[in-house]
């Protein structure tokens, strides 16, 4: 019998996503971009049995973070931040001409922010050409931007490196990150992440370089189709019982909308060693329905 | 074996393929060429056991199988050129467009009938499950004869962007996103000739930033008509969404990256989404297309055969585009 499982409202609704139709997405229009209206249905589905929120760190989910910190309801509930907001970065790479005009418009936001840790550590990085002390710089932007966004009602559970830094520093071998990632965000005693699509390849990765598990937390894709289970469900399913320790947390569970609620649960309550899962709802029913029939179910 | 590979350029392109070339067993990534000292001296610091260097003539002499070309657009032809020309390896993938214009597309593509090797032109949208699904849809006859498609390349890139961003060193809207939807009807239709074309600029003067263009089938027994539509000032686009609407005789069917929708006339109709298609990959990064992509390309250079879509295949799309800019030109000189 597995333990109550951690349950997280997702954002990808509230960034304009649909995987399973782009269309789709384009054609809900602003509503669900809308930080009040977002922040409603987060809300709702935390009266509904969610813990918490899984979501990446953009000006829409801070606005969002900041309406719940001042709204009534269910105290602290479980922040669980992914960064960097990978589409925004590549927008503004994309206006600013390419990597180095990214990198001077992020220096000078850190600059600005007043976040004299954040500022030292950018100088120290850029001086020492020291890409560690830089992860720590924006790590130390983005907490402190999260932290005045949430206010004291909400508990920064854990800051996780959004998928596709974890996927490229997984593919290019940068066991350094993942180490040093690791070591500061215990040293600020927030619960270190890693959010990506190659589960299996991270998990054997992550036995190759002495990663302890117990560490760290998880976010890949569990679903009864496979879907984006790289580079199989069998091989990802397999590398789950290897991972006891780790806090695993599934998203994709509904395959990107293409299954539904009943299925994409009778397949996660037999998975061993998953501590939790995020899923995205776009209207107040669903928020109401999905997690009250989650917190039942699971 | 295992194919020698360096990769120029380390935008965000760049740092794609060397990724994916990371984890193919058939491949290793020998080196990386920036010429941002900035970006130089932390990738040397961040990704070891790769020489990082700022010259392409460094590369000479590494015994490379292949070189990645993922730097801005007008570097395209230079570059190549010199890989070529130096010696540095004898196949060559880059990313979309080939090339500035046409005439350089035509120059890179007499380059390479003396040079040989395998050439490739990073048309991605080729290895979306579901382009292929609709490629197959038509191949087979399904919808009879085409009548008319409407292509569309949408993005919120520069919404809102001011004058002075960098659209140039893109080219415009049909050569950075457009180009994708070209290629995709060159490939499902064979060759397009323009009938009319309007380009308008949003941001500034010099920028192309949306753009409307009739073409017909030429050369061919089709009597096929077709329009694109491409803009990258799009509200609600977060992702770049490209797609086409295909009219037979016998039927409809569009297709877009998630999904198609094919309705036939006798009433019947099928939805198959990305799930449906065998859309799974080793490693995912970025789409599952580029895996594919790589996996092709370096496939054909360790067994010899070719790579579509070519540099001769790819020119195909600058012709297209040329065409607009000519017979916008025209229109224009018609108006005064």
């Amino acid at each position: 019998m597995n333990s109550k499982k951690l349950l997280l409202v997702g954002d990808n609704p509230f960034h304009g996503i649909s995987h399973l139709s782009q269309e789709r997405a384009t054609s809900r229009g602003n509503d669900l971009t809308h930080p009040s209206y977002a922040a409603d249905l987060v809300r709702k589905s935390l009266e509904n049995g969610a813990d918490g929120f899984m979501f990446t760190v953009s000006e829409t989910t801070l606005s969002i973070l900041r309406i719940i910190s001042q709204g009534e309801g269910r105290n602290r509930p479980q922040l669980y931040a992914i960064v960097p907001y990978a589409y925004e970065f590549v927008r503004l790479a994309v206006l600013a001409g390419g990597v180095p005009g990214l990198a001077m418009k992020l220096a000078q936001q850190i600059a600005f922010s007043g976040n004299w840790k954040a500022i030292v550590n950018g100088l120290r990085g850029v001086i020492g050409t020291d890409p560690a002390s830089l992860l720590r710089s924006y790590i130390l932007y983005e907490a402190s931007r999260l932290k005045s966004s949430a206010g004291k009602k909400a508990t920064l559970a854990s800051i996780l490196l959004h998928e596709v830094v974890t996927d490229m520093a997984l593919a290019l071998n940068i066991d350094w990150l993942f180490r040093t990632h690791i070591e500061f965000m215990l040293d600020c005693r927030i619960k270190p992440g890693f959010e990506t699509r190659n589960f299996a390849y991270l998990v054997k990765k992550f036995e190759e370089w002495g990663i302890d598990f117990r560490k760290v937390v998880i976010a890949a894709p569990f679903n009864p189709l496979g879907f984006q289970m790289c580079p199989s469900r069998d091989e990802c399913e397999e590398a789950l019982t290897r991972t006891p320790e780790a806090e695993v947390i599934a998203f994709s569970i509904l395959a990107a909308g293409y299954l539904k609620l009943p299925e994409a649960i009778e397949y996660i309550a037999n998975l061993p060693n998953l501590s939790g899962l995020a899923v995205g709802v776009s209207k107040e029913h669903h928020a109401r329905e999905t997690f009250r029939l989650l917190k039942e179910k699971l | 074996m295992k194919a020698k590979v360096a990769v120029v350029g380390l935008g965000k392109m760049g740092l794609l393929h060397a990724s994916i070339l990371s984890v193919l067993d058939d491949v290793e990534l020998v080196a990386l060429c920036e010429k941002s000292t900035l970006v130089r001296r932390f990738s040397k610091r961040i990704i070891q056991g790769v020489s990082v260097v700022a010259d392409l003539a460094e590369l000479y002499g590494m015994g490379l199988d292949a070189v990645y070309v993922t730097t801005p657009l007008p570097s395209h032809l230079p570059i190549i050129k010199a890989i070529y020309t130096k010696g540095i390896a004898h196949n060559v993938f880059v990313e979309k467009p080939l090339a500035s214009s046409y005439a350089e597309a035509e120059e890179l593509c007499n380059l390479t009938r003396n040079e040989g090797g395998v050439n490739m032109v990073g048309y991605n949208r080729r290895f979306s499950v579901t382009f292929r699904k609709a490629k197959q849809i038509l191949d087979e006859g399904t919808l009879q004869e085409p009548s008319f498609f409407e292509g569309y390349a949408y993005s919120s890139d520069f919404l809102g962007a001011k004058m002075g961003s960098k659209t140039s060193s893109r080219g415009g809207v049909i050569s950075d996103l457009g180009c994708h939807v070209v290629d995709l009807a060159l490939w499902f239709f064979g060759q397009l000739e323009v009938e009319r074309a309007k380009l308008e600029s949003l941001i500034g003067s010099d920028s192309e930033d949306s753009a409307y263009f009739k073409v017909r089938a030429s050369g061919g027994p089709l009597a096929l008509e077709g329009e694109f539509k491409s803009s990258w000032c799009m509200e609600s686009y977060r992702l770049p969404e490209i797609g086409l609407l295909v009219k037979g005789s016998n039927g409809t069917m569009k297709v877009d990256e998630d999904k198609v929708e094919l309705k036939l006339d006798d009433g019947r109709s099928f939805l198959w989404h990305k799930h449906d298609l065998g859309d799974d990959v080793s490693f995912f990064i970025g789409g599952t297309e580029y895996l594919r992509e790589d996996e092709l390309f370096i496939g054909s250079i360790l067994d010899g055969s070719n790579a579509e879509p070519s540099f001769q295949t790819a020119c195909k799309v600058e012709e297209i585009i040329d065409q607009v800019k000519r017979v916008k030109e025209n229109s224009r000189g018609n108006e005064q």
